[in-house]
């Protein structure tokens, strides 16, 4: 059964289609990418997906639920998982506390129960020595691993990463793959924004071309990778490899 | 009961002002992103200093009558000027530094100076309210089917000539496009190179000199009091919210409708006088409930 | 943190018991500490909203919402000022339930913005229905306990207790967690599971009763209110001033600065050239608070460790 269904999803800004008739599916235990020129309506999509946007039309399922007029943090709970962009920890508490958050609202446990987990999750990310830091003072790899364990805090089913990648060095790049390897494992699926095309190579089933809020073309890498329609949106912004 | 034409005539006339104030904190909020609590007192500040210069004036033997315009014809630039001033330092001392801050302490800020500037002013200068007895504002314009103060003309006419020119500065020059690429996307403003910093200084400048100017009006209409500035300030957020927070062209026709809704409800409504005060706020209240998607961020 | 809480408990004995330490028999010192009390409701309950992020305009108006509910409850229903204080609280909880689930789910300037214009246009209302508010004479009401300001004080006693519980609470309990969130990015928050705009509404609630309780108190105590005195902005601007001269989002900075700051408040009222302009000290604390200490007193000091929850207090009190 599919996990996450979008049919005809479409979302307008001052009459601009950002996301133009979107239908994706994403089946449970697979791992998605959605690849894509920038404004291609990528961004767009995840704020949809998880409820932080509301849809003009079109609908959005999980786990065969209609969720398209659910709030975001219902979603959250339900299962949605996501992280962002531009990480945003919560300045005023310390590293384990901003992972505490997750698991004590989107994992919807009793406050022992949820320091458990986030002492778990910091360590899996590689977090543990840092643990009772500032999150201001973490650096960009940091912050994006605690972007990850706070989301996983969160107990998602449906795992939406957008860009973990970006920013990162080529050793880091290795680690965060090793570390979606294994959050993998552990029967999450993912939907992923990414940009570093080794990395979706390396980690999806599946991939989405996304080119004026439109799917473009979707399938396996290899096959997406050598579509002429794909080469051309990409033409001059970026090659794949 | 007044005829229609005339209750039209004059909520029109009424809403030149409020256009000419809740620009300035429409530019402020939508230029910087920061809500000027302090608005209103600019407002004040102007009309204090057109209530001086008004006094003076008048001890000047001979005027007469040239009272009323040579208030407004030096004035203007004097106000405008003496607050673009004092704005311009405001930003660089204390809206600067915390415009990385928190948006609650961008608020607090804005608010603090409110507080200062109404006490301090009610302290050194006078917690009385005082009048202007400016000619114009007793002279009447026959208009054959109703009589008109000079004042409400003259207040209209300066504040269709400046709202004209704002706009005409915010289309046309290169420091207005700025300001407008700077309102519609902060970051890419920033990318292109636009020097976001002297910006946010002309456009909080130039929202206080807009303040002062519509302060220096009031004087032909109103008492001048360290405490005008609050009334004045949530008049012009409601209108602010109805035209949609950054959008400036809104304002003009957010004006129009304030004015007029408020001279029909006093003059239709009974005992609208006083219901009239409280528009505002259902303004805003009904704005918000009705039309928050729209308002969002 | 569970030296804290011996803190606080030391803290309401000495409350408890200060009447007896000599200044029972004096009026004016009685009068003081009744309205330090009432202030330190206000402004406690001001900084639990602060704590979501959000700037009130509107305590002072809860809080006059509140005299008035008492005053009208005794005029209409002739009800004692103790059963018209419950009256009154319920009131002010239900207007600001729905000011609230209107405006908190949208920016936080648009709540900033109407709680301003919800304070000034109470005080319009009041004048315009003379019938229900006695206009702009107000209305009277016998004292408070007749006049016994040992009584009242144990009252106001009893509210402050609230508020400090409704403050400690929030510190101590998964709130903290949801408000810090919430605080440093809404988005973010709501993507993390908080029902954000549900915790602003209930904070919400919360603080806007316990302020009306305070002015509930208030009318009664003084006997008197009129439109101009029960919504007059200076409220507002005390309730705020002195969680920020204190500390804000902490429990002792608001009790701190209400002491400090309304001390200097009683010195300045009554030495020219200050008198009213008093208030021109708040509009300068808030302005060099902001910009130079932005955590108050007590992050001078360096007295408060991050905000984190303690967690020993907080697993019980999340129980």
């Amino acid at each position: 059964m599919a996990l996450l269904e979008v049919s005809g999803l479409v979302r307008r800004f001052r009459g601009l289609a950002a996301v133009d008739g979107l239908s994706f599916t994403v089946a449970e235990g697979q791992t998605v990418a959605i690849i894509g020129p920038n404004g291609a309506g990528k961004s767009t999509t995840f704020n949809l997906v998880s409820g932080l946007l509301g849809s003009d039309a079109g609908t959005i399922r999980f786990r065969g639920t209609d969720v398209t007029r659910t709030p975001a943090h219902s979603r959250t709970r339900a299962g949605m998982g996501r992280t962002f962009q531009v990480v945003q920890p919560f300045v005023d508490l310390d590293v384990l506390d901003n992972v505490v958050v997750g698991a004590l609202f989107g994992g919807s446990c009793g406050l022992g129960a949820a320091r458990k987990d986030a002492e778990r999750l910091v360590d899996l990310v590689g977090l543990g020595p840092k643990r009772h830091g500032a999150v201001t003072s973490l650096t960009l790899a940091d912050r994006k691993r605690l972007e990850l364990a706070r989301a996983l805090a969160t107990k998602p089913a449906l795992l939406m990463l957008d860009e973990v990648m970006e920013g990162l060095t080529p050793v880091e790049e290795r680690d965060a793959v090793r570390l979606l390897h294994e959050v993998r494992a552990q029967g999450i699926t993912l939907l992923l924004i990414e940009h570093v095309m080794s990395t979706v190579r390396d980690l999806s089933d599946h991939v989405l071309v996304m080119d004026y809020g439109k799917k473009l073309a979707e399938g396996r890498y290899e096959d997406v990778a050598r579509d002429p329609r794909v080469i051309e949106a990409y033409l001059g912004t970026e090659t794949l490899e | 009961m007044e005829a229609l034409p005339q209750t039209l005539l004059f909520g029109i006339l009424r809403s030149g002002l409020y256009a000419l104030t809740a620009l300035g904190l429409a530019i402020s909020l939508g230029v910087i992103g920061v809500v000027n609590f302090a608005h209103g007192e600019f407002v004040m500040l102007g009309a204090f200093i057109g209530f001086w210069l008004y006094v003076t004036l008048s001890g000047v033997s001979g005027l007469g009558p040239a009272v009323s315009p040579l208030v407004i014809v030096i004035g203007l630039p004097l106000s405008a000027v003496a607050l673009y001033v004092l704005a311009a330092g405001i930003y660089r001392l204390a809206l600067r530094p915390v415009l990385r801050q928190p948006e609650l302490n961008q608020m607090l800020l804005t608010f603090g100076l409110s507080i200062l500037a109404v006490n301090a002013t009610s302290i050194l200068l006078s917690p009385q309210a005082k009048d202007a007895n400016l000619a114009w504002r007793f002279d009447l314009l026959e208009l054959g089917f109703v009589n008109v103060t000079f004042a409400r003309i003259a207040a209209f006419v300066v504040s269709v000539a400046l709202v004209g020119a704002t706009y005409l500065l915010l289309a046309r020059t290169r420091l207005g496009k700025q300001m407008r690429a700077v309102a519609q996307n902060r970051l890419g403003a920033q990318i292109v190179g636009i020097p976001i910093d002297r910006v946010y200084e002309f456009a909080f400048g130039l929202s206080a000199a807009l303040a002062a100017a519509a302060g220096l009006m009031l004087i032909f209409q109103t008492q001048v009091s360290p405490f005008l500035g609050l009334g004045t300030l949530l008049k012009s957020f409601s209108i602010v919210v109805l035209a949609g927070l950054g959008n400036l062209a809104g304002v003009i026709w957010a004006s129009l409708l304030l004015g007029l809704a408020e001279q029909l409800v006093s003059q239709y409504v009974p005992g609208g006088a006083a219901l009239r005060d409280g528009l505002f706020f259902v303004i805003i209240f009904l704005v918000l409930l009705v039309r928050p998607s729209g308002l969002r961020r | 943190m569970r030296r804290n809480l011996f803190g606080w408990a030391a803290f309401i004995a000495v409350v408890v018991v200060l009447p007896w330490l000599g200044i029972g028999s004096d009026r004016y010192l009685m009068l003081l500490a009744n309205v330090m009390l009432m202030f330190m409701t206000l402004a406690l309950s001001w900084d639990v909203v602060a704590r979501t992020g959000q700037l009130s305009l509107a305590h002072g108006a809860f809080f006059g919402l509140g005299a008035y509910g008492v005053a009208i409850a005794h005029r209409t229903w002739a009800l004692p000022p103790l059963v018209g204080m419950l009256v009154a609280a319920c009131a002010v909880a239900a207007l600001a339930l729905a000011l609230g689930v209107v405006t908190l789910r949208l920016r936080g300037i648009y709540f900033a913005i109407a709680t301003l214009a919800f304070a000034e246009v109470l005080r319009t209302v009041a004048l315009q229905f003379p019938d229900l508010t006695g206009g702009t004479v107000g209305i009277a009401m016998p004292p408070l306990f007749d006049g016994d300001r040992l009584l009242s004080y144990y009252l106001i006693g009893a509210i402050f207790v609230l508020a400090l519980a409704t403050s400690l609470g929030v510190r101590w309990s998964r709130f903290q967690y949801a408000v810090s969130a919430i605080r440093a990015n809404e988005t973010v928050a709501q993507v993390m599971g908080i029902d954000v705009v549900r915790v602003k509404v209930v904070l919400f609630v919360a603080s806007a009763t316990l302020a009306g309780l305070a002015g509930a108190f208030y009318m009664p105590f003084i006997t008197h209110t009129d439109p101009n005195d029960a919504f007059d902005i200076g409220r507002s601007v005390a309730a705020l001033v002195f969680p920020i001269f204190g500390g804000l989002y902490t429990t002792a900075g608001p009790v701190i600065g209400t002491i400090l700051m309304r001390s200097l408040e009683e010195y300045l009222r009554v030495t020219p050239p200050w008198k009213e302009g008093y208030q021109v000290v708040y509009g300068l604390v808030i302005v060099v608070a902001v910009l130079f200490m932005p955590r108050g007193l007590l992050g001078l000091v360096g007295e408060v460790r991050r905000s984190r929850p303690d967690r020993r207090w907080a697993w019980h009190f999340s129980r």
